[in-house]
């Protein structure tokens, strides 16, 4: 209501106690109009997602259940046959989006430290507006860069390591961004407060800053990590399927969820697609982890 | 206190990085050891390592059978092979990114795009020739999703006006004419066909084009020539395409057409209308004849014949592997790998997927050729 008031001229106090006792008619239609409206579009934004996530786990949760699933290969599983598992995807999975992470959480914060605490002037805005074109790209492109550079230029097979490679560069401007607001919220006060006791600037950084915004650095990085965990893109290109269980990022084809998944899609037969959906409801259950485990650390660590 | 927490989630996920790589196993049969049959299969001392290729999605049943069945025979040894089709798989071949390609048509000696895939296969093999060793016969079937008609006769002419949507009505005098008992229904023919470069368009559009050059003018190529209809990705994405429209017709490899339960059409060649069987399409295959030079074995198959119980439509699909002038290692990886493929009862095993297993000759051959790999 307020908005609607405020809208109104100061003097005109008297209209307002108008419009509470009697709301003209079509201001009320108005209203329940929108209110319908309103509604019906959260309603019809929930559809697909209670849908997709319905469909993926009544179709999926079966082989979930067997202990298997979890511990063994695909390796000699045929479309035809029952039986196996998804470790090997789910391990390819975590260790590329692990050595991602390793890679390109430093390179962000540190962006972000330099684009809040330190930069002034035109080459700050360059490293702004570059972190703005880097979410921009899609995920093929940041695959197909790297496919250029390693594959091309340096001869290199395509192995697990390439693929993380080509997340970091995804990586990088959601983490950048979210540290960049989180360092914004940190107060200035506490700044001034520590410069004011001689502490130096990069003490400051180190000792007051970061650590006040702490968690929510660490959410945006959980976040930024669920985010690259189900990019297909990258795999695609750089990363070829291997039914074997493969620990070596730098040897040989490492499978990961996303490429399991398309490893048994179209297939016909029943086996195969059963573990098409036991595969992305893994990935999915992966990704919601790492969300939440993004959120709790964000509710039980919050800047004090 | 506060600058503990990055170390604390640091150490969990550490913890739980160990805890995962510790536990996982490969072993998804359930049995330790390979059984006494396993091992007699694998002669030599036990190999190890990993052996990648990548190529043709026609033959993704056949090698990933092929594959299950070695590497339980050499627990050792891993095989990956991704199906992304012969135009890539060659690509990666070339750039010394697998260690064989399959592929449904031979490496080409001509020029196209700038590239003579012999020459630069020559270059990848370290100045030794590459060759193309045939290894799977797979049929390619005629499918089509029809509702109520179990049997439907075509010749290489009517199929090729309906791929090229000259004839747009299932009930059309011409198919008609070829199928007397059936009730063949009013809908629009939906032809369905590969989006992406594949070995069965090209070996498919050279059945049509030398069985019934009159209806079929275009040259044999990789890509898809009509525009009539709809192109899908991949062998799957063509099943799927007829399996969920009716009225479809497509082609593919007899094992998707099997694995989907879709019809298939029968080819009457000029001999009388031949039912797609592992025994009749290997009759086409035993027909080839060569066309490479000594162990590059290339194969030339005669679309147009005329042979009673022979079905035409034959792809071979080929593993290319280098003569000469991999690693040690790999060279024994290849060899013993190929070998069991070419292995009477790897291949006989193959007929019930939906392929038709090498004729006894042309498997010799293959042997031959695969021995003097070096």
């Amino acid at each position: 209501m307020s908005t609607v008031t405020s809208s109104t001229e100061p003097g005109a106090m008297p209209n307002v106690a108008a419009g509470l006792s009697g709301l003209s008619r079509g201001r009320s239609v108005t209203n329940s109009v929108m209110t319908v409206v309103v509604y019906a579009a959260f309603l019809l934004a929930l559809v697909p997602l209670a849908w997709i996530l319905w469909t993926v786990l009544s179709r999926g949760y079966t082989l979930l259940l067997d202990q298997n699933w979890w511990l063994t290969s695909q390796r000699g599983i045929t479309p035809r046959r029952v039986g196996g598992g998804a470790y090997h995807a789910i391990l390819g999975t975590l260790v590329q989006a692990a050595v991602c992470a390793l890679i390109a959480v430093p390179i962000a914060v540190f962006t972000a430290i330099y684009l809040v605490e330190y930069g002034r002037g035109k080459l700050a805005r360059a490293v702004s507006f570059m972190v703005d074109i880097l979410t921009g790209i899609p995920s093929i492109v940041a695959a197909l860069f790297i496919y250029a550079v390693w594959v091309t230029t340096f001869g290199l097979q395509r192995v697990g390591f390439a693929v993380s490679l080509a997340l970091v560069m995804l990586m990088i401007p959601v983490v950048v961004r979210s540290t960049e607001e989180m360092l914004k919220l940190v107060p200035n006060e506490l700044r001034e407060a520590s410069y004011a006791l001689g502490v130096p600037k990069w003490k400051t950084i180190a000792r007051i800053v970061i650590p006040t915004a702490l968690s929510g650095i660490i959410t945006g990085v959980l976040l930024g990590l669920a985010r690259v965990m189900g990019e297909t893109a990258p795999l695609l290109i750089l990363g070829p399927y291997s039914a074997s269980i493969n620990t070596s990022l730098v040897d040989g084809p490492m499978a990961a969820l996303p490429t399991m998944i398309k490893d048994n899609f179209g297939q016909a037969l029943q086996p195969a697609t059963d573990r098409l959906w036991a595969s992305a409801l893994t990935l999915i259950l992966l990704v919601l982890l790492l969300n939440g485990a993004g959120r709790v650390v964000a509710r039980f660590s919050a800047v004090r | 206190m506060k600058l503990t927490l990055p170390g604390r989630v640091a150490g969990l996920s550490l913890v739980a990085a160990l805890a995962l790589t510790a536990c996982g196993s490969d072993n998804t049969t359930g049995d330790s050891t390979p059984s006494a049959a396993d091992s007699a299969a694998s002669s030599g001392p036990a190999l190890s390592g990993t052996l990648n290729g990548e190529g043709s999605s026609a033959q993704k049943n056949a090698i990933g059978e092929v594959i299950s069945g070695y590497q339980s025979a050499n627990p050792g040894v891993t095989v990956n092979y991704n199906a992304t089709g012969s135009g890539a798989g060659i690509k990666q071949f070339l750039a010394g990114q697998v260690d064989f390609a399959g592929t449904d048509s031979a490496l080409k000696s001509e020029e196209k795009d700038g590239v003579v895939e012999t020459e630069a296969a020559k270059t990848r093999c370290g100045g030794n020739d590459a060759w193309n060793l045939p290894l799977v016969a797979g049929p390619i079937a005629i499918t089509y999703n029809l509702p109520g008609v179990d049997k439907l006769v075509l010749t290489p002419s009517v199929a090729s006006q309906m791929f090229l949507g000259k004839i747009t009505k299932w009930n059309d005098p011409k198919i008609a004419a070829l199928n007397s008992g059936a009730t063949l229904p009013a809908t629009d023919i939906k032809v369905f066909y590969r989006a992406d470069e594949s070995g069965t368009t090209e070996n498919f559009t050279k059945y049509l084009n030398g069985s019934a050059p009159a209806d079929w003018a275009a040259e044999p190529a990789k890509v898809w020539p009509g525009t009539t209809g709809e192109g899908r990705p991949q062998t799957d994405g063509v099943a799927q395409g007829v399996k969920s429209t009716e009225g479809g017709l497509s082609y593919m490899e007899w094992s998707a057409a099997k694995d989907n339960q879709l019809g298939v059409a029968q080819v009457d060649n000029g001999a009388g209308a031949v039912a797609l069987t592992g025994e009749t399409a290997g009759k086409a295959v035993a027909a080839a004849a060569a066309a490479g030079e000594g162990n590059d074995l290339k194969l030339k198959l005669d679309y147009a014949v005329k042979d009673a119980g022979t079905y035409p439509i034959v792809l071979v699909t080929y593993e290319v592997v280098c003569s000469k002038g991999l690693a040690a290692d790999k060279t024994a990886l290849v060899k013993s790998f190929l070998t069991y493929f070419a292995s009477p009862d790897t291949q006989k095993g193959l007929e019930e997927i939906g392929y038709a297993p090498l004729p006894e000759d042309v498997r010799g051959k293959v042997v031959t050729a695969i021995n003097a790999i070096s």
